[in-house]
């Protein structure tokens, strides 16, 4: 087995025991690189000169007998939305083609103080505003599992490089599903936290009160070693929770005896493909086999969880994108007579027509006249649907669900019809509207041998406890699987 | 509902081309169509107080980083300053 197969816990084992170095590690992924990045697209930057750079630091330090983290010497990509000090950001628009951050988001501080290898920036869609990372400006990726498919996205750079290998580890940004989605796509692990879990200082905000930063690893061990690296609050953001945190990989336990598992059918019934169904209640079953008691549940908001969604969403957007108006930082158009004129041509020439779209429909919803018909009822739908979550977990005590309505769609089939785009993530937006985290782990293969994804979800802070039911099932039926390039 | 796209571009300090106006159009009625559909839900949106957001303490920064680095992103600059557009006439 190739250095660059392996899960990071492996990894992290073979360099502590010397049996490896993390330079020949890091050499190891970029081979693999070379060999299939012109096939998956799966990086905007990579960053080996500092990564090996980088592992020789760690691997000199190991040697000189420094205390080192689990995740020290390991090769982990970013998604080019966080930012990276002195590495290129793009967010996969041509409005930061060339912006280059002079600060570090707090979860990178944290993975450097982690003695991390960063490979490089990872592509998405633009802005994160897609769900298949076709609105990037520089180009598509293709799903390792299927190259003419989709990856998944927003954050499909992500999910699409672990799966190919191309990096050990990733971090995503799920705003409305984009870590879980495209990990269910391309048959890995990714974890989206509860809201506050995670310092969102320096990831380019897309919608505030919905963007979390995540992990994607190839299994349910590496996503934790990671999320127990960047959890935490932080300063630089009033919204990340004040509570301590217990180290969620030593403390991974396969065990669901006595776990109360609630299948919500609102989750299960039309639209969502009957093989998805399949799949997803064969996992679940195999949980019920392992001592969980499974009971079915009803949330009855599910259904207008999508529009409540959108409008928050775009609301948001509208206002975090007004940044952008070629001053300070980013793309400036050439020619033009006044002010209004250079904003309205540069936003005009640097924004896709996805982002477009999102701003305007988030400026639609929050201006005069219309505010309480959108945005105020948005807003009082999601503390219902809030409210029934709560509910739910009085009962039990982890939902599952798809993670997506189907498996990944093939290049270029939905995206002429926004409207197509957006019902790929009626199963995962209500988790990031009630600020609840949840994992989406790999559950078996479609007929096409494509990768579905069983969502599990918790109420607010229970990681461990979610983890811990994605790994009891990965460890007797789920696992990664390598797909051929 | 009829969504005047010139309008929304507008208040967005967004420009669409001519011929991209009727697509656009057609999307954001289709997109707005969809959102529309949410119930009538009688109640009051309140603030959150279980969960206050804890500002950090409010204290002026003065050598995290240089002028320089901080504009080294900036499409124009003169002299330490940013170059706009005459906005007064």
């Amino acid at each position: 087995m190739e250095l660059f197969e392996r899960n990071a816990y492996e990894l992290s084992d073979m360099l502590k025991n010397k049996e490896i170095s993390s330079v020949e590690l890091t050499k190891s992924v970029f081979e693999r690189i070379n060999s299939v990045e012109d096939k998956v697209n799966a990086y905007v930057t990579l960053n080996e000169e500092n990564a090996l750079k980088t592992a020789e630091q760690i691997d000199e330090k190991r040697a000189n007998g420094e205390s080192l983290s689990a995740l020290a010497g390991i090769p982990i990509g970013i998604k080019d939305n966080i930012s990276t000090k002195g590495l290129r950001t793009t967010c996969s628009s041509r409005m930061l083609e060339n912006y280059v951050p002079p600060f570090n988001a707090t979860v990178m501080n944290k993975l450097e103080d982690a003695g991390v290898v960063v490979t490089g920036k990872l592509n998405m869609d633009e802005f994160a505003m897609g769900s298949s990372t076709e609105t990037s400006y520089f180009k598509p990726t293709c799903n390792p599992h299927a190259l003419d498919r989709i990856p998944g996205g927003s954050s499909g750079g992500s999910a699409a490089a672990v799966a190919a290998c191309e990096a050990v580890v990733s971090l995503g940004s799920d705003t409305g599903g984009s870590i879980r989605q495209p990990a269910s796509y391309c048959g890995v692990v990714g974890l989206k936290p509860t809201y506050g879990a995670v310092s969102r200082f320096g990831l380019v905000a897309f919608a505030s009160s919905l963007d979390q930063i995540g992990p994607i690893g190839k299994c349910v061990k590496d996503v934790a070693m990671v999320q127990s690296a960047i959890n935490g609050r932080d300063n630089m953001d009033a919204t990340s929770a004040c509570r301590e945190y217990t180290d969620l990989s030593a403390n991974l336990k396969a065990d669901v005896k006595g776990l109360r598992i609630g299948l919500p059918k609102e989750y299960f019934g039309e639209g969502i493909d009957n093989e998805v169904k399949t799949s997803v209640l064969n996992a679940v079953k195999e949980l019920e086999k392992q001592g969980a008691v499974v009971k079915e549940i009803s949330l009855p908001s599910t259904d207008y969880a999508l529009s409540a969604y959108y409008i928050i969403s775009s609301a948001e957007a509208s206002s975090n994108l007004a940044r952008f108006d070629g001053v300070r930082y980013g793309y400036r158009t050439e020619n033009y007579d006044s002010l209004i004129d250079m904003y309205e041509k540069t936003r005009s020439e640097g924004f896709g027509d996805e982002v477009k779209r999102r701003i305007m429909l988030g400026t639609f919803v929050l201006s005069s006249g219309f505010y309480d018909a959108y945005y105020g009822k948005a807003k009082l739908l999601q503390r219902r649907i809030s409210e029934e979550f709560n509910s739910a977990f009085k009962d039990i005590d982890v939902i599952a669900a798809p993670t997506v309505p189907t498996t990944a769609f093939k290049i270029g089939e939905n995206i002429g019809d926004p409207l197509k785009m957006y019902a790929t993530d009626i199963c995962t937006v209500t988790v990031n509207i009630a600020g609840l985290p949840a994992v989406s782990v790999p559950c078996g293969n479609d007929s096409n041998k494509l990768p579905v994804g069983l969502q599990l979800i918790g109420n607010k802070f229970t990681e461990q406890a979610l983890l811990n039911t994605a790994y009891a099932y990965e460890k007797t039926a789920g696992g990664f699987i390598m797909p051929k390039l | 509902m009829n969504i005047d796209i010139k309008h929304i571009a507008k208040l967005s300090r967004l420009r669409i081309e001519d011929d991209k106006i009727q697509e656009f159009e057609t999307q954001m009625q289709n997109i707005v169509n969809m959102v529309e559909k949410l119930p009538d839900i009688e109640d009051e949106l309140v603030l959150d107080e279980d969960n206050p957001m804890i500002l950090r303490e409010d204290v002026a920064v003065t050598d995290k980083y240089t002028r320089q680095e901080l504009m080294s992103n900036a499409p124009q600059v003169k002299a330490g300053c940013l170059v706009v557009p005459k906005t007064v006439e």
